[in-house]
């Protein structure tokens, strides 16, 4: 098991006579794309800016690279490049002059050509002279992606990063984060409330209500195995008692007008046989996959 | 250190890469330029020919007065000065300095350390809020750089820009002083009164002094500014604060001045002139006690902005 990136123990956050974190804990290793999952103010973004130490720990703490962000802060923040929500930048400079600022505050400012590399990686090349107030919502994520990037991050921490982004942004995005976790080994952090996007980029997603940690699972655990298999058959309610009696680990229930078994792809030509075998009028079989949004709006149901 | 003096790049980047600044700077050379056009073009110099026969007769009217009228002693003290300087005046054939000539315009231009402070005041304002307003300040702030360190560069910057507006407030002056006036009577003095005596001194140093006490009250406003900038984020609110303070302040304070306690006031101590060349607000004062003053006034500014700036949850 690799040393995790980040362990965050116990996390809570008070405001006033409000608990917005209730003791959340989680760990983030090397090379995956954590999912920080939730509907907006279930506190996503509060956990972040705690882990960034852009708020006050009220218990509980947050270590990087095994150094805390509260006691140790210029260690532990040294790893971490991030954008916090839209990457808001100094509009009256350029994308460049925005790039040197932060190369600047680094205890050993980074090369030039470093700088132009990370450019050209998010590609802004052609327009990084230009002011900022020009830019689209789209060249500011990538320059926000550049300023993150720019200290080579053990850890990049992405608070909604395609946010605002075009179909083709967001792919592109998506593409970039997955290949410098895979590739670099780098550790990314991205909180969303986009499932669909999270499915796509992450490996393991944590999901957050009301301040709670729901929970933590791969992505493979959390949408593969579950498969949903609905039947339009007739009689409908005799082969409701049929496969509860038959199969009882499929858990059938009626819906409508339709049947739906929690059968495994493999299991569903042994059922489908069964079930015609037994005089039953079958109109249509199909499968679906529970995708994860079903499976958090479940999830953050149940929890209400 | 070479750290720190990064920050501060930073921090001037961000102070002259907007108009805004270029506009002050603009203005402030142009105050001074217009000022001088002025005194040259249109004010009426008035003939000073016969200096020594009216110093003569102030001096008998302020005997008169001294001897005759009801007042206090710091009072009669400086009226005593003033009739010193007088007879030095006359028996060392020294004219007064006139307006229209290098000096005196240069002493008159150190009244515009007031505009300076304005100005001084507008970036001290905006360099924490501005921060909030733009958003930027959660990028800042997640560097490896403490909070401390950010706002000390901040504030050593916005110090920076206060010597840079009394160094150009000095050098166009100076400029515009000759261009107008000629350098004639450059040599001479500047005749002060100290312990009993009257001594002359160089008229550059004597002018470096009067920068050097406006200063004062400059850099107490712009940390004030900075300090509820810091503290509020808004810096609306620390122009109109700091600028409302800076004009009634001092009128505040002589308006109470029969109170004892309005010498705890921090504008009853920010004009150390009041101890070399005039009388103190109220009796007993002492230029040490108005310097502890300003430092605790000053500590207790340092430590608001740093303590809050620390703790605060960013959360813009």
């Amino acid at each position: 098991m690799k040393k995790p990136i980040v362990e965050i123990k116990n996390l809570k956050k008070v405001i006033g006579d409000k608990t917005i974190i209730h003791g959340i804990s989680m760990d983030v290793f090397p090379g995956e794309v954590f999912g920080f999952l939730g509907p907006n103010g279930a506190g996503k973004t509060t956990t972040i800016r705690m882990m960034v130490g852009l708020m006050g720990i009220t218990e509980g703490e947050v270590l990087i690279n095994g150094f805390s962000i509260e006691k140790n802060f210029e260690k532990a923040i040294s790893h971490v490049g991030g954008i916090i929500e839209n990457p808001e930048m100094y509009k009256f400079l350029s994308g460049y002059d925005n790039l040197l600022q932060y190369a600047r505050m680094l205890p050993d400012p980074v090369k030039k050509e470093r700088i132009d590399e990370i450019v050209k990686l998010v590609g802004l090349e052609k327009r990084i002279h230009e002011k900022v107030k020009g830019y689209s919502l789209g060249m500011r994520q990538r320059l926000g992606l550049a300023q993150a990037l720019l200290h080579s991050p053990a850890l990049l921490i992405l608070d909604e990063p395609t946010n605002g982004l075009d179909p083709a942004g967001i792919r592109e995005i998506r593409t970039y984060i997955r290949k410098i976790a895979h590739e670099e080994g780098i550790a990314v952090f991205v909180s969303s409330h986009m499932l669909s996007e999270m499915q796509l980029m992450c490996d393991r997603i944590g999901i957050i209500q009301d301040g709670h940690l729901v929970s933590v699972e791969t992505v493979g655990d959390f949408v593969g195995e579950k498969v949903n298999t609905v039947l339009e058959i007739e009689p409908i309610e005799k082969a409701r008692e049929f496969v509860e009696q038959t199969f009882p680990e499929l858990n059938p229930k009626v819906n409508g007008a339709k049947l739906f078994v929690s059968a495994s792809r493999e299991k569903v030509p042994s059922l489908v046989k069964v079930l015609a075998e037994n005089e039953f009028e079958i109109y249509q079989v199909s499968s679906e996959n529970s995708t994860l949004e079903e499976k958090f709006l479940e999830m953050t149901e149940g929890t209400k | 250190m070479s750290h720190f003096f990064r920050l501060i790049h930073n921090e001037n980047v961000k102070i002259y890469k907007r108009m805004g600044t270029w506009v002050m700077i603009g203005i402030l050379v142009l105050v001074v330029a217009l000022v001088g056009a002025f005194t040259k073009f249109v004010l009426d110099p008035g003939s000073n020919a016969d200096w020594k026969s009216q110093l003569t007769a102030e001096n008998a009217q302020l005997t008169e007065s001294l001897e005759t009228a009801p007042m206090l002693e710091a009072q009669k003290r400086l009226l005593k000065e003033r009739i010193a300087l007088n007879e030095y005046r006359v028996e060392h054939d020294l004219a007064p300095m006139e307006r229209d000539s290098l000096w005196g315009y240069m002493v008159d231009a150190t009244t515009f350390t007031g505009i300076a402070a304005l100005f001084t005041i507008v970036i001290a304002a905006g360099m924490v809020a501005s921060e909030f307003s733009w958003g930027t300040v959660k990028l800042l702030l997640i560097r490896p750089v403490s909070r401390t360190k950010v706002l000390l560069a901040k504030y050593a910057s916005t110090l920076l820009f206060a010597v840079l507006m009394l160094v150009l407030l000095f050098s166009t002056s100076f400029l515009f002083g000759m261009i107008f006036f000629g350098f004639t009577g450059a040599e001479t003095p500047y005749l002060s009164y100290s312990n009993g005596r009257v001594v002359q001194q160089n008229m550059v140093t004597h002018i470096i002094e009067l920068f050097g006490f406006r200063s004062i009250d400059l850099i107490m406003m712009v940390t004030l500014a900075f300090m509820i900038s810091t503290v509020f984020r808004s810096s609306s609110l620390a122009i109109g604060i700091s600028l409302f303070l800076m004009f009634t302040g001092p009128q505040i304070v002589q308006l109470l001045s029969q109170y004892d306690w309005v010498k705890y006031i921090l504008f009853a101590n920010t004009d150390l002139q009041q101890y070399t060349t005039g009388t103190p607000l109220v009796e007993g004062m002492t230029m040490t006690f108005s310097i502890v003053m300003l430092l605790i006034y000053f500590g207790l500014f340092a430590f608001l902005s740093l303590f809050i700036f620390n703790k605060r949850d960013v959360a813009a």
